[in-house]
């Protein structure tokens, strides 16, 4: 059978495989969302002056960099029933752990954004009587961010990509409805090349779109 | 009044300020001169704490402000404000908004009241055409100026310049010393770490000669700039002049 008719016999699903894209894109931002808030949360105590808050920022980080994240998306998944009787859905459990898999390399992310930020402008707000807080706020936190938009749009994409891990926990995402395809038709090519092209145009447009964002971000440059 | 006693100030072995006192009273201009590394920026940023001080007190009208806690700092500082020889302005942030920040979060100003008193002193600096300019768009004596306007903006009583003039390219240089010396006729009470001794002879009311972080000389402008008497302050002022 040619490649062409394989597409063809396909070509019914085709839909089914792309309304996966909206499964994938929910898990990747809501997890984004919740890696960023946890992200400049433990920032914040990784360069704060509270050695415990610091020393768990780092511990929690070096956990989620030191295991392999199919590994703590199987745990979530499969010993969170076990553990406390709580039946976890698979779409809850691949966010918990994208979210804090996320706000683990976000929150270093940020530190280091926050260590580029000039010295000067702690002193500058500082001098000025700003507290601590409001300092971070409105003062440091937006010239972090600024300065690592590409890093955390980076981060936006890998996440993006790696959440077809989900697929091993059932998920029905663009990597999972390739494969359900695939195997009621006994048929591998079409359908995981239709979401591989599917992926690369996702990954191309949000980089674009991250560019435009960057660029309207730098008005003040 | 703002007075030092017997302050000394290290980073780790390294002695940067040693037995050092003095005293500003209420609308002196204080010039602080010498040679690079001889702790003039140290002693300045100790008066508001951006250092904190090894030994010794620092009392700004009685306060002891050595002994404060982190919120009673930040009541010292809005009494004395800060000028930094690169600017430090938010570079995210307006002119205006430069301004207008620490009035409205800390001194809780109203948004109305702030701007209007912003506009004033930004016409007052000469520079009300670029209230809603980023910084990146101001030239260096056009950003130090805000910056003036910023510290001012908090109505602070004691001003302190560290080197003001040192990053600007020498056309800049006028522009912010005539802001600085209408300050000094308005009565401001200023202290300023400078290498213009053209301004310190003709601003200062007091002179303060430093080397390694000891007060050498205390004189007014004119008895320090002709009859200087240590031989380090000989040595300094044939340099320079």
């Amino acid at each position: 059978m040619g490649i062409f008719s394989g597409f063809s016999l396909i070509a019914s699903s085709i839909p089914y495989i792309i309304n996966g894209v909206w499964t994938t894109l929910e898990i990747a931002l809501v997890s984004a969302i919740i890696g960023f808030v946890l992200g400049v949360i433990l920032s914040l105590f990784k360069i704060g002056n509270i050695k415990i808050l610091a020393w768990m920022s780092d511990f929690y980080t070096s956990i989620f960099r030191g295991t392999p994240l199919i590994l703590q998306l199987t745990l979530v998944y499969f010993a969170t029933p076990q553990l406390i009787g709580y039946d976890i859905s698979a779409f809850l459990a691949a966010i918990i752990t994208f979210g804090f898999n996320s706000g683990a390399y976000m929150s270093e992310i940020i530190r280091s954004g926050i260590n580029a930020v000039d010295k000067g402008q702690f002193e500058a707000a500082g001098a000025l009587g700003v507290p601590y807080w409001s300092m971070m706020k409105d003062i440091i936190l937006p010239q972090a961010i600024k300065k690592i938009l590409p890093a955390m749009m980076n981060e936006f994409i890998t996440l993006t990509k790696e959440s077809a891990i989900v697929s091993t926990i059932g998920v029905l995402d663009l990597m999972r409805r390739a494969q359900v395809v695939a195997a009621e038709n006994s048929l591998y090519f079409p359908p995981l090349i239709v979401s591989f092209a599917i992926y690369y145009v996702l990954v191309m447009i949000l980089t674009i779109l991250g560019r435009l964002f960057e660029r309207r971000m730098s008005r003040s440059d | 009044m703002i007075k030092v006693d017997h302050l000394y100030k290290s980073f780790g072995n390294n002695e940067v300020l040693s037995d050092i006192s003095l005293e500003i009273n209420k609308g002196d201009v204080v010039a602080i001169i010498g040679p690079s590394g001889s702790g003039k920026s140290t002693l300045l940023r100790c008066i508001n704490l951006l250092e904190v001080p090894s030994k010794g007190k620092i009392y700004i009208d009685n306060d002891d402000i050595t002994t404060l806690n982190q919120r009673n700092v930040i009541k010292i500082r809005e009494k004395v404000g800060m000028v930094f020889q690169h600017f430090h302005l938010f570079p995210h942030k307006t002119a205006i908004d430069n301004l207008t920040y620490a009035p409205i979060k800390v001194k809780q100003n109203s948004k109305d009241e702030a701007h209007r008193k912003a506009i004033e002193l930004l016409k007052r600096v000469g520079l009300s055409d670029k209230a809603d300019s980023y910084p990146s768009r101001l030239s260096g004596g056009q950003k130090q100026r805000v910056a003036i306007a910023r510290a001012l903006a908090m109505d602070p009583q004691y001003l302190l310049f560290d080197e003001p003039t040192s990053a600007l390219d020498p056309e800049m240089v006028k522009e912010v010393l005539d802001v600085m010396m209408s300050l000094a006729k308005q009565g401001m009470t200023m202290a300023v770490v400078t290498h213009e001794m053209g301004f310190a002879k003709m601003v200062a009311d007091k002179v303060i000669f430093m080397d390694h972080g000891q007060i050498l000389e205390v004189a007014p402008p004119n008895e320090f700039f002709s009859h200087p008497e240590t031989d380090r302050a000989k040595e300094f002022l044939e340099k320079v002049l």
